[in-house]
């Protein structure tokens, strides 16, 4: 699931501690308002821009119902599951660009000849699985100049990939950005869910008012006060997914280079999930979105790394 | 009340990989044998039936001695022999086995062989019942084989529970390409196989997108089919993704051959290039579907040869129609062509949208 191996620190915990002291009551307005200010500022927009939410998958299922009525809802593929189902579901029709090895590049020519008719366009950057920058400052440009376009970046592994495009939502209005605290933050436990989105997507989310768990918020505020832990979490990370990444190498394995907290795999043992499985290691078996033989491994801490390291050896081992 | 159960084993499959030899099809076989080729499958097939859980719910019938009996022995699994083998096996005893242990009433047969042996069980038996196709041979290709042997016992318990079951692809290789280090494969046939995806899959990226196989080609053949313009000649390509369009429709459809449909009718059955030209006499309006072979992702050149380069050229790159399952062209890279002709094959290059659902289309690349 690509949660950050890391807790929380304690202030964070003892914040939520105090919110679950007063599960009798909703969370005040002031308070919701009090973490859309935060987020604003983390984010570098006017608070008018951020819409809260229980988790952003949440905000790509409500920008896909809302959006998604006469106009054909354009992705990638493989992408995060949940936006597929949510357009199989609620989409004219859907139309998604196929991502291929090596590179897993989104090709800019293609994606520009695709928007001839209204379309709202989702684009997980970077993309999950693949751990891919699909984007770049001037493919965006030439995307949401066509107003006929609503674009929705999810950027839920921006602190790793450090790349983002939330500075153009004041100055483009068919322009939206999801964002969690659920990765990065180590609060995949809170559900906190952003969207950071243009005006053109103001009105629809007006009526999205969240009130969220008292527990979540506190904690969520109380991250945003004292975001350092967060910077050490991605550095941690970054350093063991490069350290994974160097062993897997020795090993002859084939690992494709990520922007996130998770690394993409291709190996030639086709029914490696299950026999990591076997040993107690859990992965993401991709066979369903990619060619068989490609894995999703989340980033865990170094001794789990270890652990999955080992697990590969004794597996290649038995393999050979 | 068990299930019967049939297992044969072509003891040879796989022999001539580890000697560096491309395959034991016809002399081959000797050539291994002298080169001090060991035989795989008994290890491969004593795996598939450690690894099955209901052993007690099943009853084997076996081919005799190393085509099935040898390895059965110590499985646990109660088992009866069919038919006698002699020192050398071949591909008419397989066919002649599986044919016996249709007649004497298997629920499902499990093979263990390569595409060559998949190609004699679908000779055999057809779609009549479904099988499971346990990987031991050097060519492996075709989609009918599991990725694994606890992948094939997995498959063989989820058939004792009961699950529905869908088609998979059964390919011919021409083995002298293979030798010469070219992969010239064309769709031979199908085989059933259990359906069980979702066994084999584990986690969130697997959730909510396990429809099986054949709702998804139902899907996808609704939508074509309510596309279809009455106006239009559709040439449809073989392949059981366009036979559940010609179903939605209500047609009869040839499952390796082309056949043409005008307002919803049968116009044309098991069509050769010149049959198909003639047909372009009558009709303006034509457009091709056709459905890439799994794997290698062929949409022309390998299993419809009838699609000639005169035949596209006269239908034109924007009246292709390529239709699969989500599965199968998830696991592409991307679209081949090898029509033969070079020209041909560079104007149908670039991306297309493929329809792999209701409403649901998938841009990929078609590469020659």
């Amino acid at each position: 699931m690509n949660e950050v191996p890391y807790p929380p620190p304690k202030k964070i915990i003892e914040a939520a501690q105090r919110g679950l002291s007063h599960l009798n009551r909703y969370a005040e307005p002031k308070e919701l308002e009090w973490l859309q200010g935060l987020l604003a500022d983390y984010s570098g927009v006017s608070k008018k821009h951020v819409v809260l939410s229980p988790g952003s998958n949440l905000l790509l299922r409500e920008a896909i119902h809302g959006f998604s009525k006469g106009r054909k809802v354009i992705t990638v593929s493989p992408s995060f599951l949940p936006t597929i189902q949510a357009a199989k579901q609620f989409a004219t029709k859907l139309v998604t660009i196929r991502l291929s090895p090596p590179e897993f590049d989104l090709d800019p020519e293609l994606v520009m000849d695709m928007l001839n008719e209204p379309s709202l366009m989702i684009i997980d950057n970077p993309n999950n699985p693949t751990g891919n920058i699909l984007l770049d400052r001037k493919m965006v440009e030439a995307i949401v100049e066509n107003t006929d376009i609503l674009l929705v970046i999810d950027e839920a592994y921006y602190e790793f990939s450090k790349e983002t495009f939330v500075g153009m939502v004041q100055d483009h209005p068919n322009l939206a950005i999801t964002r969690t605290m659920d990765k990065a933050f180590s609060l995949a436990g809170a559900r906190i869910g952003y969207l950071v989105a243009g005006e053109a997507f103001l009105d629809a989310f007006s009526s999205l008012y969240a009130i969220l768990p008292r527990s979540s918020l506190y904690a969520a505020i109380e991250a945003l006060n004292n975001p350092d832990y967060m910077r050490d979490n991605v550095t941690l990370v970054i350093k063991e997914r490069e350290r994974l990444r160097k062993s897997l190498n020795k090993l002859g394995v084939h690992v494709y280079p990520s922007s996130t907290n998770f690394l993409l795999i291709k190996t030639k043992i086709l029914d490696i999930a299950k026999r990591f499985k076997d040993i107690g290691v859990l992965i993401s078996d991709l066979s369903s979105q990619l060619s068989p033989g490609f894995i999703r491994v989340s980033i865990g801490t170094r001794e789990e790394n270890d652990v999955f390291i080992a697990g590969y050896t004794k597996i290649l081992e038995a393999c050979t | 009340m068990k299930k019967i159960i049939g297992l044969v084993v072509n003891p040879v499959a796989g022999m001539g990989g580890s000697v560096g030899l491309k395959g034991t099809d016809g002399k081959m076989y000797k050539k291994a044998l002298e080169l001090g080729a060991k035989p795989g499958t008994p290890l491969r097939t004593k795996d598939v039936l450690s690894h099955i859980k209901n052993k007690d719910r099943i009853t084997l019938l076996v081919a005799s001695g190393k085509m099935g009996e040898e390895y059965v022995k110590d499985s646990g699994i109660p088992f009866a022999v069919i038919g006698t083998v002699g020192e050398e096996t071949s591909a008419e005893d397989t066919k002649k086995i599986a044919g016996e242990m249709l007649t004497d009433g298997i629920e499902m047969l499990v093979f263990v062989g390569g595409d060559g042996t998949a190609r004699d069980i679908c000779d055999a038996i057809g779609l009549r019942i479904p099988t499971v196709a346990v990987p031991a041979g050097v060519k492996v290709f075709s989609s009918v084989f599991t990725v694994s042997a606890r992948a094939a016992a997995e498959m063989v318990d989820a058939f004792v529970k009961s699950t529905d079951v869908t088609e998979e692809e059964v390919l011919d290789i021409d083995e002298e390409a293979f030798r010469g280090g070219r992969l010239a494969s064309k769709l031979y046939g199908y085989l059933l196989v259990p359906n069980t995806k979702r066994f084999l899959q584990a986690g969130k990226e697997a959730s909510g997108m396990s429809k099986s196989s054949i709702e998804n080609k139902k899907e996808s053949a609704s939508y074509i089919a309510e596309q279809m313009d009455k106006k239009t000649l559709y040439l449809l390509g073989p392949g059981t993704t366009l036979k559940a369009i010609a179903d939605e429709i209500g047609i009869p459809k040839t499952l390796l051959g082309i056949d043409a449909v005008f307002a919803k009718k049968l116009v044309g059955t098991d069509l050769n290039e010149k049959g198909i030209l003639n047909l372009f006499e009558r009709y303006k309006r034509k457009k091709i579907i056709v459905t890439p072979i799994g794997g290698n992702g062929f949409i022309f050149g390998r299993g419809s040869k009838q699609f000639t380069p005169d035949v596209i050229k006269q239908v034109g790159k924007e009246n292709i129609m390529v239709v699969g399952t989500r599965d199968k062209l998830s696991k592409l890279d991307c679209l081949r062509v090898d029509t033969g002709d070079l020209e041909v094959d560079r104007t149908l290059s670039g991306y297309t949208e493929a329809t792999i659902g209701y409403k649901e289309g998938m841009m990929v690349k078609i590469k020659c």
